[in-house]
């Protein structure tokens, strides 16, 4: 392939994933919206149980807020909530204790949030289960809304929305407001997607799935938020997203924590191509183009803006289009440059307060 | 200014992502122990 195919190609890839699907997809949902046939909250009586299952290690201090948040919401049918604490070491027993009676606990050998979940599912009894997890509180009306949209049979999940501090204002830090930003534009694209058909993943601080779809998590899954999800789309159902089922969260105050989570989730993303083929198999992935397009592609872009730069590199000699575009990849990495500058200038100065030290513990916590 | 810096923090944003794209890839093999 020559090196003008191969600049074209990758500027093809980039802007097809950040540009073209997301202008196809809202033409898609614009033309054929399938609407999800939800019950009415008001009038419903029939509440299917549900069982609320999160996920610990070594959350003692947060847990106790968290099980008052979950008791608290509203929910007129049966719940149970279960903790599953995966070889904590803290007081996270002790703060469980204190809901004897209205919280179950369940305590495993440390073995991964995936082994975890499944421990968790084995003792749940409820027709829903909810995947929550113990950093983020709900909205009181997170559950009925949530649960709403199982009225519709054709539904076999739902994820709810996470409100991340940083969106729509400043977070007084570089990658807080870059990742504000990044989560606003996902969410738009799961919006669409859940409009069309189906989401192709959820939100691992708020998602519901029906028990009977549930199939238990390789040990090593680092991704239960979109494998769990995707098996459901698999199996024929659609997940929607429910933007009043709502929880909320911080984002990241330093890129550091930032980029180890996103590193777990794009690696995640490689490792449920292997753990799930069939999801690259048109026809049988009800939701070929959009898992392609939207998860894949993010797989190839890094790869397509080196080819890009390389060979608009080689090839500014020759062409002032070359040249131009050439100036244009610099000009851009030269103000990412700047973005790293402001990142550190913010740590710097966060650094000076006590909240960054409370948000110490975020880069291990299990994502969102 | 204020605009100048928006556009350098999603510029980092959007480089720090595709970086971890690729770490991702080179972390799989390594995954549990990192991960876990």
């Amino acid at each position: 392939m020559g090196t003008g195919r191969v600049f074209w190609f990758s500027a093809f890839v980039i802007g097809y994933t950040y540009l073209g699907y997301p202008l196809l997809l809202a033409a898609w949902a614009r033309l054929g919206t399938r609407l999800v046939h939800k019950a009415d909250i008001t009038a419903t009586r029939n509440w299917p149980s549900i069982s609320i299952i999160v996920a610990a290690r070594n959350e003692g201090a947060r847990l106790p807020g968290r099980l008052d948040n979950l008791l608290q919401l509203n929910y007129p049918g049966r719940r149970e909530v279960i903790v599953v604490s995966d070889g904590s070491t803290d007081n996270t027993a002790a703060a469980v204790s204190r809901y004897h009676g209205r919280v179950r606990m369940v305590e495993i050998e440390p073995s991964g949030k995936a082994r975890a979940l499944n421990a968790g599912v084995a003792v749940a009894t409820g027709d829903i289960l909810l995947f929550a997890d113990a950093r983020q509180r709900f909205a009181a009306n997170a559950l009925v809304e949530l649960v709403s949209n199982f009225a519709d049979p054709q539904v076999g999940g739902v994820t709810g929305e996470l409100i991340l501090d940083a969106e729509g204002s400043d977070s007084g830090s570089t990658i807080g407001d870059g990742v504000g930003l990044y989560w606003t534009y996902e969410k738009w694209l799961r919006r669409n997607e859940s409009a069309v058909w189906s989401t192709l993943g959820a939100t691992g601080a708020i998602y519901a799935i029906r028990r009977n779809l549930w199939q238990p998590l390789p040990a090593e899954t680092l991704l239960d938020d979109v494998l769990v999800p995707m098996r459901v789309v698999l199996s024929g159902q659609r997940v929607v997203f429910e933007e009043r089922a709502r929880a909320f969260d911080r984002a990241s105050m330093d890129a550091a924590s930032e980029v180890r989570r996103k590193t777990r989730t794009l690696s995640g993303n490689y490792q449920i191509l292997a753990q799930e083929p069939r999801l690259c198999v048109p026809g049988v992935n009800p939701v070929w183009l959009q898992y392609m397009s939207h998860k894949v592609g993010r797989l190839f872009v890094p790869w397509a803006l080196i080819g890009t730069f390389v060979t608009s590199a080689v090839l500014a000699s020759s062409s002032w289009f070359f040249m131009m575009a050439f100036a244009a990849q610099v000009s851009f990495y030269a103000l990412a440059a700047l973005g790293a500058i402001l990142d550190a200038r913010d740590r710097r100065k966060h650094s000076t307060i006590p909240r960054v030290i409370a948000e110490g513990g975020r880069a291990t916590s299990w994502s969102h | 200014m204020e605009s100048l810096n928006k556009l350098a923090r999603v510029a980092f944003t959007f480089v720090m992502m595709n970086y971890a794209a690729v770490a991702g890839l080179f972390a799989l093999g390594r995954g549990r122990h990192v991960w876990k």
